[in-house]
């Protein structure tokens, strides 16, 4: 207690240090409790279900035809669900809209179909009602909705269940209310699950036996089963469901289980290890620079020692106070971190997007607080220790020793300060240049050229309940209707309908194979990226047509069925040929597909991420391939906000009861598409910018501080006819030493770290010579002025005074 | 020649005129030159009026009682400091229109500075230290290394060029400090007590290093309290609460 508030006392007589390194202290164990604060969310707290270890997720992958994570057919689910043995259970579902009518405005939400086991096996109880009994699965019209849905619509009403709501047409009961869900495992803003998953509306029964694949399954190991265990019991089951279902396209894809963990981020597991790095490094820094403050104050205190050990103090004694001093600033400052990580990661889920499955709304963990405490003390002592064991060492002779003019402090000491300096720059230079890389990555990437023109297209979506629009020719009606009027609308240039929008996440794919020659057996084929789109579609996005023609309004339901290719398809597919004119096998109708005649060719289109073109890429009519789900998409004469408004009038004068669902902009969902790449470079971009700060606040300190020891020594100098510039120049050159030093052992270790950062970046090497090279030159200009402001008070010393001062 | 007591400035300008006329011209003119320090709102008059021409060639020693203005007037004679009134003039220029950069450069050349408490550089070796005047002074390596070598073969120290300064005694230090001044073959030496932190053995041969120095054609001007290193000059003056009392030219 004595000695707290001793420390206490000798932090309140010096506030210049003891700002100085709060502040140092606090930013660098504030990022880093902001960082552990997201990877204990994202990878570390796990799913809120029931031993959540024992969850797996089950696709399918065919590597020679670069196929990953491919979902699950009706056939083969029930395959495995009846087959399997290393499970306790196995649940399927997939995502859904929903429109509700019955109460005002028909309301557009979102859900899925789930089997009816699929909250139980997840281990997520109802707070109201119950779960799906397994009765309903296939008969009941019956849902569950989520505790947000039951607040915010039905004013948390304890009767609600039993209550009928309007869903897609038809009267449901609601016979249970959910916890809310994870974002991570459902999705954004998911309120509403129904049963019936093996009845997807626009799929016919034919096509669904035949491998469409859409559900995501999901399975609960076995106690005492290991992931590898039951991974190895998944070959025989494929291969009794390709004996037995010899007729599905899914049957060759190989089984392979992911834990719910590794599903839901895993993909985000090397932009946090780049970050996790980062802030380290910045701690590292951050820790060194204090570090170099606490020798100097230390050393300062000789005196205090002096008399301490003549009343019998202890070396240890001496060295206990002093480490006491140094954890008692980082406990303050970890306390001041934490505030500063909790805004940190407030801001971050706005700054993520979609792209990032962060609940919103800051809440302290308890592991965070353990690991901001537990970083505090370590930082404490990790600075505190060496400063304090020089400090006291009694070199009672060395002091006495007159040594003429010149540097104070031991050799040791000198060598210290410089490799703090070193390192700094060191940790400075890998993180600048990870965040140049990362920035210029980022910047060629939002300059890629994604193949069709974003700018003043609206997108938005309407689902097309099943009940009125129960077939093809009825949603080919409804979208030549909606095109049409919206064609003719004041201040629409252009307008069409797609049924997925490039860039926005969704897509489809489907088995294809050119029809002359022997094509191989549907479960052989590859999967293509189709898209069904309403003539006009190139147009409104501004993509070329660059053989052919567009299709028409007479491309309908029951006419010949045609394809347009993208560039790339068609020289994959006919590579010394011209494509107009061939026939190309889509889907799995007939068991063979049915033939579509190739009528044109149009421009390349990064439609799924814009740091990869697509190498092959289909066009379908969409009264041809139609789904119960659409987009819209209109080019606008202004602004593409006012839009909304334009689509909603058009869209009232066929059917009221349709709501748009996530209006847009299309320049909006290009940029979406890079949150991740945007949120990793900003985070990546503030550390590497407090990293630069901090060292060159880091040189500074130490040549400012070597200045002050040399003041006699510059004097004498003076005195001796040393001209400004020989002064800069000596206080520059020793400035720039250590500098130096980093700067080299810096760019060794970005060639190190290069190899984890080159899977983020897009067409930037992480050895690009003019990126180092600036990197290295913005490193040296900064620690050059940080280092010229103390050699130019040098130039100042008055020599007499300095002489005198004896 | 006689012995000279004045007790006015008036006087002591007419002598000094007259020395002028007499003689060559001085090397060293100071003209009615005031110090005064402001401090604290209160003012030090450290130098009050001084006239002093001093020739080439002669060995001058300031005396006086702590606090009278010795380690002022040295300043002002190496450029280190400039007169708050009146005038100076070196080699017949008047200096206090140089710039910062002339002044150091004439520091540099034209005076060698050693001070009472030795000031080497102790980061620096005992050849570094004798050679840090001339690499200011942008002399070639070979020819710095033969100043240098000469002037601590001079000195007696030719032995120690590679010690660093904490590994000699206090008089070893002195004689690379004078080294250190006479290596660039300066026209004035200025010494600030260089006895004061020296036993007597010690003070004795640096006084026997000046006086070879005198005797080879330097202008020297030393500060001491010791009468008996204070006979070793030919003139003496004695500063008294920043005035000049007493100005002797020895036989
Ligand atoms: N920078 C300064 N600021 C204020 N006063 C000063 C300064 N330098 C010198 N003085 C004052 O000027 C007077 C003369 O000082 P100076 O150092 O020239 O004396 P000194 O004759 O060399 O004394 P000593 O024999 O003790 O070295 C003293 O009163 C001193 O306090
Ligand atoms: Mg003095």
């Amino acid at each position: 207690m004595n000695d707290l508030r001793f420390a206490l006392r000798q932090l309140r007589k010096s506030p210049g240090f003891t700002f100085l390194a709060l502040l140092t202290l606090a930013v660098g164990i504030g990022m880093n409790t902001a960082i552990f604060s997201l990877i204990q969310d994202l990878f570390l707290r796990g799913l809120p279900f029931s031993e959540p270890e024992r969850v797996v997720r089950i696709y399918g992958e065919s590597k020679e035809r670069d196929l990953k994570q491919m979902p699950s057919s009706v056939p083969k689910f029930w395959h495995y669900r009846d087959g399997q043995t290393v499970f306790s259970s196995i649940a399927a579902d997939w995502g859904n809209g929903f429109i509700m009518t019955g109460s005002g405005e028909p309301i557009q939400l979102l859900g899925g179909n789930v089997t009816a086991n699929y909250f139980e096996l997840l281990g997520i109880h109802p707070i109201l009602g119950r779960n799906f009994l397994p009765e309903e699965e296939s008969k009941g019209d019956v849902v569950m909705v989520t505790e947000n849905f039951w607040r915010k619509r039905f004013a948390s009403d304890p009767t609600i269940l039993g209550h009928n709501i309007t869903l897609n047409g038809v009267p449901t009961t609601i016979i249970g209310v959910l916890p809310n869900l994870p974002i991570s495992w459902f999705g954004r803003d998911s309120e509403i699950f129904v049963n019936k998953p093996f009845e997807p509306s626009g799929i016919t029964k034919d096509r669904l036996m035949r491998g469409v694949s859409f559900m995501r399954v999901t399975a609960r190991l076995k106690p005492g089963v290991s992931v590898s265990q039951a991974q190895a019991a998944m070959p025989a089951l494929l291969q009794s469901y390709k004996e037995q279902h010899p007729e599905t396209a899914d049957n060759t894809w190989s089984p392979y289980l992911v834990s719910a963990a590794e599903d839901v981020t895993g993909d985000l597991r090397p932009a946090f290890l780049t970050l996790l790095a980062a802030v380290s490094a910045v701690l590292l820094i951050a820790c060194s620079n204090v570090a170099n403050l606490l020798l100097v104050r230390f050393t300062g205190r000789k005196r205090e020692i002096a008399l301490r050990m003549a009343l019998g103090a202890e070396r240890r004694g001496i060295v206990r106070l002093f480490v006491f001093e140094s954890t008692l600033v980082s406990v303050i400052a970890g306390m001041i971190g934490l505030g500063l990580a909790l805004w940190t990661v407030s801001v971050v889920p706005k700054l993520a997007g979609q792209n990032i499955p962060l609940e919103s709304g800051v809440k302290l963990q308890l592991p965070v607080l353990i690991f901001t405490l537990g970083l505090s003390l370590i930082t404490g002592l990790l600075m505190g220790l060496y400063p304090a064991w020089q400090s006291s060492r009694a070199d009672l002779v060395d002091g006495l020793k007159e040594g003429g003019r010149g540097t104070s402090g031991s050799r040791g000491q000198h060598r210290f300060r410089r490799g703090l300096v070193a390192g700094q720059v060191g940790l400075s230079v890998v993180l600048l240049a990870g965040a140049g890389m990362l920035v210029s990555s980022f910047v060629r990437l939002s300059r890629q050229e994604p193949g069709f023109r974003s700018e003043r297209v609206w997108a938005g979506g309407i689902g097309l309940p099943p009940a009125q629009y129960p077939d093809p020719a009825t949603r080919g009606r409804f979208a030549e209707r909606l095109q049409t009027e919206l064609q003719t609308a004041p201040g629409v240039e252009a307008a069409a309908i797609a049924d997925a929008v490039p860039l926005s996440g969704n897509s489809s794919r489907s088995p294809y194979a050119r029809a002359d020659g022997n094509p191989v057996p549907v479960n052989q084929r590859q999967l293509g990226l189709t898209r069904s789109v309403s003539p006009g579609y190139f147009r409104t996005l501004g993509i070329s047509l660059l053989s052919g023609r567009d299709f028409t309004e007479q491309d309908k339901v029951d006419s010949r069925l045609v394809v347009i290719l993208s560039n790339s398809t068609a020289k994959k597919l006919f590579p010394n040929e011209n494509p107009i004119g061939h026939q190309i096998l889509f889907g799995t109708d007939n068991g063979n597909g049915l033939p579509a005649e190739v009528i044109g060719v149009v421009g390349d289109v990064r439609s799924q991420q814009l740091s990869k073109a697509n190498d092959v890429e289909f066009y379908r009519p969409w009264p041809q391939r139609s789904a119960p789900f659409l987009n819209v998409v209109v080019r606008s004469a202004t602004k593409p906000e006012a839009t909304a408004g334009i689509v909603r009038a058009a869209l009232n004068k066929i059917d009221n009861g349709l709501p748009i669902l996530q209006p847009s902009t299309l320049d909006a969902i290009v940029t979406q598409s890079l949150g991740q790449e945007r949120l990793t470079m900003t985070l990546l971009g503030v550390f590497a910018g407090i990293a630069l700060l901090l060292a060159v606040v880091g040189i500074y300190g130490a040549v400012a501080y070597t200045v002050e020891q040399r003041t006699g020594e510059i004097g004498v100098r003076m005195a001796l006819g040393a001209q400004t510039h020989d002064v800069l120049n000596l206080v520059v050159r020793q400035g720039m030493n250590p500098v130096i030093l980093g700067l080299i052992f810096g760019l060794a270790g970005t060639f190190a770290v290069g190899r984890l950062l080159a899977a983020q970046l897009y067409q930037i090497s992480p050895y690009d010579p003019l990126l180092l090279g600036a990197t290295a030159i913005v490193l040296a200009v900064a620690a050059l002025l940080a280092c010229l402001i103390p050699a130019r008070r040098a130039t100042l010393v008055d020599p007499i005074q300095a002489l005198r001062s004896e | 020649m006689g012995t000279n007591v004045f007790d006015s400035t008036n006087q002591q300008s007419e002598i000094s005129n007259s020395i002028m006329n007499n003689g060559s011209d001085p090397l060293i003119r100071l003209n009615s030159v005031t110090k005064v320090f402001l401090t604290d709102e209160v003012e030090t008059h450290a130098l009050s009026g001084i006239h002093l021409d001093i020739r080439p060639g002669e060995y001058v020693s300031i005396a006086g009682p702590s606090g009278c203005g010795k380690t002022t007037l040295l300043s002002i004679l190496g450029l280190l400091d400039t007169p708050s009134d009146g005038s100076y003039s070196l080699k017949g220029h008047e200096v206090a229109n140089l710039s910062f950069a002339d002044r150091a450069r004439i520091r540099n050349r034209e005076i060698g500075f050693i001070f009472q408490s030795f000031n080497l550089i102790g980061d620096l070796s005992v050849f570094e230290n004798v050679e840090l005047p001339l690499t200011y002074r942008g002399m070639a390596a070979s020819e710095r290394k033969s100043f240098v070598t000469g002037a601590l073969e001079r000195v007696g120290m030719a032995h120690r060029a590679k010690h660093l300064p904490s590994q000699l005694s206090g008089g070893q230090q002195q004689r690379v400090a004078v080294a250190r001044a006479l290596a660039g073959r300066p026209a004035i030496l200025l010494a600030d007590e260089p006895t004061g932190n020296l036993d007597s053995r010690n003070g004795e041969a640096v006084m026997q290093l000046l006086k070879e120095l005198h005797q080879n054609g330097a202008t020297i001007c030393m500060v001491t309290h010791d009468e008996r290193f204070a006979q070793h000059a030919d003139r003496t003056v004695h500063l008294f609460d920043g005035r000049v009392v007493e100005d002797r030219i020895a036989a």
